[in-house]
């Protein structure tokens, strides 16, 4: 993992065309911005995890739980 | 184009297909994106329940059911980025699914994914999985009221 240190207002550039931008530290929480193309889609991580979670919990179900 | 397929499902047993039953990926489900290709299964007849059967791995099939049923308002919004990627207009005719959970031997405890929803576009029988942006709906919608808790009285 790279780790770079950035104060408020500074920015990553990540590839071409995507940038984070650090908008606002406020005791623990930081407050991003994200320029990206259209195309790219950016998620809070927990999200994604939670639905991964879910996914697989949708392939586990057994066919004699399901009510009907 | 019309020759039937039979492909072997562990839960099902064999099934017989055309190719235009197949529905495609591009990256697939979050967390198996090595499995691209699927078949829509009913579960019984006049059942919402459905299966979407991995025509890439026999064992691996997921409970879905169309949202509808469950929730009429709900309503997710496809941001610009994944209509973009996906390439789905406003008149493109479309299914929503969302997954289903069932702990084992315990049916009153479903619930279903509302912050996943898979988009199909029925004429591509292409489909996406959306991870909604906003925070308004979760990913354990609890389908059945919970039961109320019988506290036990000290005699």
């Amino acid at each position: 993992m790279l780790v770079l240190t950035r104060k408020v207002h500074q920015s990553i550039v990540i590839g071409e065309g995507i940038e984070v931008v650090v908008l606002e530290v406020r005791g623990e929480q930081v407050r991003l911005g994200i320029r990206a193309p259209k195309d790219v889609t950016v998620h809070r991580k927990e999200v994604y995890q939670q639905i991964h979670e879910e996914n697989r919990s949708a392939s586990e179900v057994r066919p004699e739980d399901v009510p009907g | 184009m019309n020759e039937t397929h039979l492909f072997e499902t562990t839960r099902f047993g064999t099934v017989g297909y055309i190719d235009s039953d197949v529905v495609t990926l591009a990256d697939g489900l979050v967390g198996f994106p090595d499995h691209q290709r699927y078949l829509i299964l009913c579960h019984k007849p006049d059942s919402p329940f459905r299966w979407l059967q991995s025509l890439d791995e026999p064992q691996l099939a997921f409970l879905i059911t169309d949202p509808a049923n469950w929730v009429p308002t709900y309503a997710p919004k496809v941001d610009d980025a994944e209509v973009e990627r996906f390439g789905l207009t406003d008149s493109t005719p479309r299914l929503v699914y969302v997954t289903v959970s069932i702990p084992p031997g315990q049916p009153d405890e479903m619930t279903i994914n509302l912050a996943g929803p898979i988009l199909i576009d029925l004429e591509r029988r292409i489909a996406i999985q959306l991870v909604l942006q906003d925070e308004t709906y979760t990913t354990k919608h609890r389908v059945f009221p919970q039961a109320n808790r019988v506290s036990a009285v000290a005699v």
